[in-house]
This record gives C-alpha cells, sequence and structure tokens, in this order.
C-alpha cells in the first residue's frame, strides 16, 4: 500500500469516528501535530506548578497548605503523563524525556501565555486555581474526544484531578470574597491582573493553521471561540454573584446572539511574549526549570551508573 | 490519663510534632525543583504525609490543653518551636537532602517503634497508622541513599560532603530538652536520648560501612539546642515566610 | 535497552484495583531500575487510591499484536451457538407457566453477603 491510500485509509478511520493508537501507522503530519500538542500541553502544565509553588510555603492555613501542595504536586503528575505520551510518540525521531525538556528550556517549545505572568498575592494563587484551572479544564474536557486514543484516555485521567482543582480554587476565591475589605481587594487585584490572560488563553477567534488542521483530523473538535465563550458564559455570572467587577467594560451578552463581548487582548504583544519567552516571569520560571533539569543531571547521571539496585 | 502525667505527654509530643512539620514545610520548597518529575511526585507525597502526621500530633496536643493546631504552627514565635535545629536549616543540593531525610528517616523509624508502644490509646492508635506511611518513607530515602552512594564520582563526593555537612547538627535529633524524666513517668524509657542514638548509630554506620562511606565519628551535641528553643537565623527567615500571609490580616478566615 | 542509554528506562504500570479483578494498564513513568519504578508508581498513579497490588513492566518487554492482524479474533460469521442471547428458551418456559434462568439469579442466590431466610 502506498502513503496516498494509507493515509486515505487513516482518514477515513478518523472520519469513522475510530481512535488511533500509539503505535499504530499514522501521516506524518498527524504525529507531528500530536506531538507539538501534547508537548506544549505537558510542559504547560510543568511550568504551571511554578507560580503556586511560591505560595506553598506561605499558605496561610494547614489545610491549604496541604492542599495547595496536592494541587502543585498534580499539575507537576499532568506533566508528567503528557510528557510520556509525546515521548512515545517522539520515539520514531529518537528523543525522549531528555529532547523534550530541552526543547523548553531553549525556547524550542512554548507554554500557555498564563504561566508567564506574575502572582503577587495570595489572592493570585486562588484566582489561577479559580479561572486559569477553570480555563484548563474548558480545553482538556473539549479534548477527551480527541482522535488520538492515548491522549483521551489520559485527560479523563487529568480532568477528574481537576475537579478536585476547581473545588480547591473556588474555596479559596470563595474564603477571599466572604473576607475583609483587604481581603476583598486583594481578590479583585488578583481577577484584574487574570482576565486579559485568560481571554487570550483561548487564542485567537481566526485560527492558525495547525489549530485548523488539529480539527480536521480530530486531535481537537472544538474551535477557540467556543471554548472561549463558555468560559465567559461560566465565569463571568459567579465573579459578578461574588460581587467582584469583570474588568473589561465590553463583557456583555448579546441579547439576539447570546454571545458574549470581550476586548481583544493584545494578541501581538502576547504572542510575541510566549515565542520569546520575554514575559515578566517567563526567565525566572525557566531559571527554576533548568534548576531542576540542567543543574541536577549529576544526579540523573549518578542513578545510572548506581551499582546498588541495578536493573537486571 | 493521669492529670500529673499531662506536662509529660506534652514534653514528649511537641518535639515529634515539630519535627515532622519542619521537615515537611522544608521538603515543600522542593515541589518543582526534584531532579526528575516523577521524584517530584513521590517526594511531595512524603512531604503531605509529614504534614499530616504533624497535624495529628498537634491535634493530640490540643486535647492536653496546648493552642490549636493552627495557632501552633502560625502563632508560636521562634523560641517556642522545639525541633531539631538540623531540621531547620535552609536546603542544599540533592546529595544533602538525601542524606538528611535518610538520616532523619532512621531517627523517625526507631522513635515510632518505641512510641508504639505508649501506653496513651489515641497516640498508639495514631502511631499505628503513622507507621505504616513512614515505612515508605523509610524505603524511599534508603533507596536514594544507596544509588548516591554508589552512583559516580561526583556523587559519592557531593553525599561526603553533605555527610560532613550534617553530622555536627545530628546529635541534635537525640535531645529531649531538660530534663529525660517524663520518659520515665509515662513508661517510655525506651525513648531515652543516649537510647535512640546507640540503636540509630547501630543502623547508620552499617549501611555506610556496606556503601564503603567512613564513619565520621561519634555525634557530638549541637551548639544550638532546639529542643530548649535555640534555633538558628534559618529558622527566622522560615517563619517570616510561613507566617507572611496570614499576619497580613491576623483576624481574617482565609 | 532503552533508546537512548543517556535515559532512565520506560515502565509499563499495571494496576490491580482489588483481588477480585484484574491488572489493567493505567500509563507509564520513567525510572533508573524496578525498585523505583515500584516507588514512583505508587506516587505517580496512586494518590487517591489504595490499589491491592502493582506491575512495573519495562515497556520494551511488552510485545503487542498490530492491530489489525491475524493475532486478533474476528468474529464475521454466525456464532450464535455460543452465546446465551443466542437462545430463547425464557418464552419457552413461560408455556411451561415456569421462569427461565439467568446465570446473574443463580449468582446472586449464591452470594454469601446475602441475607437468607423469607
Ligand atoms: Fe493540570
Ligand atoms: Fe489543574
Amino acid at each position: 500500500m502506498d502513503e496516498a491510500q494509507k493515509t486515505a485509509e487513516f482518514m477515513a478511520r478518523i472520519e469513522n469516528g475510530e481512535k488511533i493508537e500509539a503505535n499504530d501507522w499514522m501521516p506524518e503530519e498527524y504525529r507531528n501535530l500530536l506531538i507539538k500538542q501534547i508537548h506544549m500541553h505537558g510542559v504547560s502544565e510543568i511550568m504551571g506548578a511554578y507560580p503556586e509553588k511560591e505560595w506553598v510555603p506561605k499558605a496561610p492555613s494547614i489545610r491549604r497548605k496541604l492542599a495547595l501542595n496536592a494541587k502543585v504536586q498534580d499539575e507537576i503528575g499532568h506533566g508528567q503523563m503528557l510528557l510520556r505520551l509525546a515521548e512515545d510518540l517522539s520515539r520514531p525521531y529518537g528523543r525522549g524525556r531528555e529532547a523534550l525538556m530541552e526543547d523548553l528550556l531553549n525556547g524550542h517549545v512554548k507554554f500557555h501565555n498564563v504561566f508567564h505572568m506574575p502572582a503577587p498575592t495570595w489572592a493570585d494563587a486562588g484566582v489561577i486555581g479559580f479561572l486559569v484551572d477553570g480555563g484548563a479544564i474548558i480545553t482538556q474536557a473539549a479534548l477527551l474526544e480527541s482522535s488520538y486514543a492515548p491522549y483521551a484516555r489520559m485527560l479523563k485521567r487529568i480532568v477528574a484531578e481537576e475537579s478536585f482543582h476547581m473545588q480547591y480554587g473556588e474555596s479559596v476565591v470563595l474564603a477571599l470574597a466572604e473576607g475583609t475589605t483587604r481581603q476583598r481587594e486583594m481578590l479583585q487585584g488578583a481577577i484584574d491582573r487574570w482576565w486579559e490572560p485568560m481571554m487570550f488563553f483561548f487564542g485567537p477567534r481566526q485560527m492558525g493553521q495547525s489549530a485548523e488542521k488539529m480539527m480536521h483530523y480530530r486531535i481537537r473538535t472544538k474551535t477557540n471561540e467556543e471554548l472561549r465563550q463558555k468560559f465567559i458564559n461560566r465565569y463571568v455570572p459567579r465573579l459578578q454573584a461574588l460581587g467582584m467587577r469583570v474588568p473589561d467594560p465590553l463583557v456583555k451578552k448579546d441579547p439576539v446572539t447570546g454571545e458574549w463581548g470581550y476586548t481583544e487582548p493584545d494578541w501581538v504583544r502576547d504572542t510575541e511574549m510566549v515565542r520569546n519567552n520575554s514575559g515578566p516571569q517567563s526567565q525566572a520560571r525557566l531559571h527554576l526549570r533548568r534548576q531542576a533539569h540542567s543543574e541536577q543531571r549529576w544526579v540523573r547521571e549518578a542513578v545510572m551508573h548506581a551499582t546498588a539496585l541495578a536493573t537486571v | 490519663m493521669e492529670s500529673q502525667d499531662v506536662p509529660h505527654w506534652i514534653a514528649l509530643l511537641q518535639p515529634i510534632a515539630d519535627d515532622e512539620w519542619i521537615i515537611a514545610h522544608r521538603g515543600s520548597e522542593w515541589l518543582g525543583l526534584a531532579p526528575d518529575l516523577e521524584e517530584d511526585l513521590a517526594f511531595s507525597s512524603i512531604n503531605q504525609d509529614k504534614m499530616g502526621h504533624a497535624q495529628y500530633y498537634y491535634a493530640l496536643l490540643e486535647e492536653l490543653g496546648e493552642k490549636t493546631p493552627e495557632d501552633m504552627v502560625y502563632g508560636r514565635s521562634k523560641e517556642q518551636w522545639r525541633h531539631a535545629v538540623v531540621l531547620e536549616t535552609a536546603h542544599g543540593d540533592w546529595a544533602r537532602l538525601v542524606a538528611l531525610r535518610y538520616f532523619y528517616e532512621v531517627f523517625d523509624a526507631l522513635r515510632l517503634e518505641r512510641l508504639s508502644t505508649a501506653s496513651w490509646q489515641p497516640l498508639q492508635d495514631g502511631v499505628r497508622k503513622i507507621r505504616r506511611e513512614e515505612a515508605y518513607h523509610l524505603q524511599h530515602f534508603t533507596t536514594w541513599f544507596e544509588m548516591l552512594a554508589t552512583g559516580t564520582e561526583e556523587s559519592r563526593h557531593r553525599l561526603r560532603e553533605a555527610i560532613a555537612d550534617l553530622w555536627p547538627l545530628l546529635g541534635g535529633l537525640f535531645l529531649w530538652g531538660p530534663s529525660e524524666h517524663f520518659l520515665t513517668a509515662i513508661g517510655l524509657d525506651s525513648l531515652r536520648g543516649s537510647e535512640l542514638q546507640r540503636s540509630w548509630e547501630t543502623h547508620v554506620a552499617e549501611k555506610m560501612r556496606s556503601m564503603d562511606l567512613p564513619w565520621p565519628g561519634a555525634l557530638s551535641s549541637p551548639v544550638l539546642d532546639g529542643r530548649l528553643g535555640e534555633h538558628s537565623p534559618d529558622m527566622h527567615d522560615l517563619l517570616q515566610v510561613m507566617t507572611e500571609v496570614r499576619r497580613s490580616e491576623p483576624a481574617a478566615h482565609w | 535497552m532503552a533508546l537512548n542509554a543517556a535515559e532512565y528506562r520506560v515502565y509499563e504500570v499495571f494496576v490491580q484495583r482489588d483481588a477480585s479483578q484484574f491488572h489493567v494498564n493505567v500509563g507509564s513513568l520513567r525510572a533508573v531500575n524496578s525498585e523505583m519504578a515500584l516507588q514512583m508508581a505508587r506516587e505517580t498513579f496512586f494518590r487517591r487510591e489504595e490499589p491491592c497490588e502493582v506491575w512495573v513492566v519495562p515497556q520494551d518487554c511488552i510485545v503487542a499484536s498490530p492491530r489489525d492482524s491475524a493475532y486478533l479474533p474476528v468474529h464475521t460469521m454466525d456464532k450464535q451457538y455460543r452465546l446465551p442471547a443466542g437462545y430463547d428458551n425464557a418464552p419457552r418456559w413461560k408455556r411451561f407457566k415456569a421462569k427461565a434462568m439467568t446465570i446473574e439469579e443463580v449468582a446472586e442466590e449464591m452470594a454469601t453477603h446475602k441475607q437468607g431466610g423469607a
């Protein structure tokens, strides 16, 4: 069977709603799109650990400290599971964990815009759990129908853990909203900081070429705008119920179309920031990852040489 | 429990609770910084377990009339903490972490073994559950200790440096404050510092011999005795960070 | 050995949730040896459950059938005779004014947890 025939059969399977497995034959383009998507998703989970990690030592109660520990740990766990998938897909290119991690440190793979931003107060840590995890849950739930079965299976597991993140984030935000004037101000400040990044998070209305191709292969099935609308629709009423201000005067529901309006984020500036790792916290957080990965290569080397417990 | 025994049980539990809390707090600073992702997950769980253990001991202390667990953690000055100073020190490299954790886990396992015979039932019940989690902690850091000891030139070198750095502070683990008489009063003589230390030295010396690591000599009594509330500047910094949010609005709920 | 000698090995993780169930694959991880793989599997996959047994298997030890292959059975021809649904005893029992049996009902009756008596 030649390449064109194989591709045609593959597309027929996809259109039939069949799921693809890691060892199935797949067009090079499909493999590369998957690697791009899952690699970016995985490193974003890992980089997403850092803004909240800063607040673990400062968490203001025993329960919050335990919960935030567990939540940040889960995010690293999501990164681990997703990188494993990307590693398996990258096998034909001879690339494994080390290579995929190096890509992050060298700027060859991007991570989500939100994790380039500072989290200067405890409320920011809560709003990350509330809005950023909220947004991530929407995008991840939309991927549960992905044509790539290992991704869909893993996302099921991830989404189950996210339901804890959602409860945790809401709990922190509710405590602040029920709290003192200063706590409410702190919360409003954090919402003001995170709203615009969240609009960017879902990507432009006009999707890029690779996003279109991912729709074609049913790696993803919903448009950026559909997801953003679901997010606004879910979170605006809740913020308003808490007496919090949505920091965008254009956020209104069109009574006819039911569509939410919003101010376009600065697409050019933020795209540059993600591409160049030039956001306010991009370098500091990459530095932490470098500390973990590159500066501790000696540890991984040592254990691979260890004679104690060497695997037969 | 006889009312005259209450101060004895407090003298017993406070150092243990504080040891567990402080080592877990320092451990949690490693989130996202372990040498590989899988280890990040394993190590974080260990720290969460230990925070849970501390919380359990603090709840028992509250039953004995001490402050609430929250106030024990967030409402004490440096001088009121009773953990060993070695546990509060700011972290160094992974070899130091592994050495510290291995030494502590051996110590804690011995302490828990003896604690499991305590006559106070709630403590005995808690210790039974805690020991099941601690078995994993000891296993995990024993594995790490062995792997670094038998790894490369560099890992052996770093491990030896770490041991040399920690050794002068380790004696502080085996102290019990101004007097050990309370142990006799509550029937736990087996927890005496000298007893614990002898068992610990036997265990650790055997491991170091099998890993071909030189024995650095007898443990000395530390310059600062955390069991008496003496702490280093690192503890000052730790408390500043730990209570930062809480202090910003002391009356608030979070 | 692994594809890249400078990396930890990949282990597939299988869990048996309780003694009545088979081991199922839940994902994979990297570990330097099987001892560490077991230790890591615990916190990578079971932070919120208490499994009864865990297996770790080097990924390169698994031999998988091709998805579309002679190794995989296909039942294209009528095999109704060996399926419970291939039998129409229920209406026939009815004609004899007796009730058809199902295996579930028998199993349920045999279950020890069930209270006896009327
Ligand atoms: Fe996540
Ligand atoms: Fe999350």
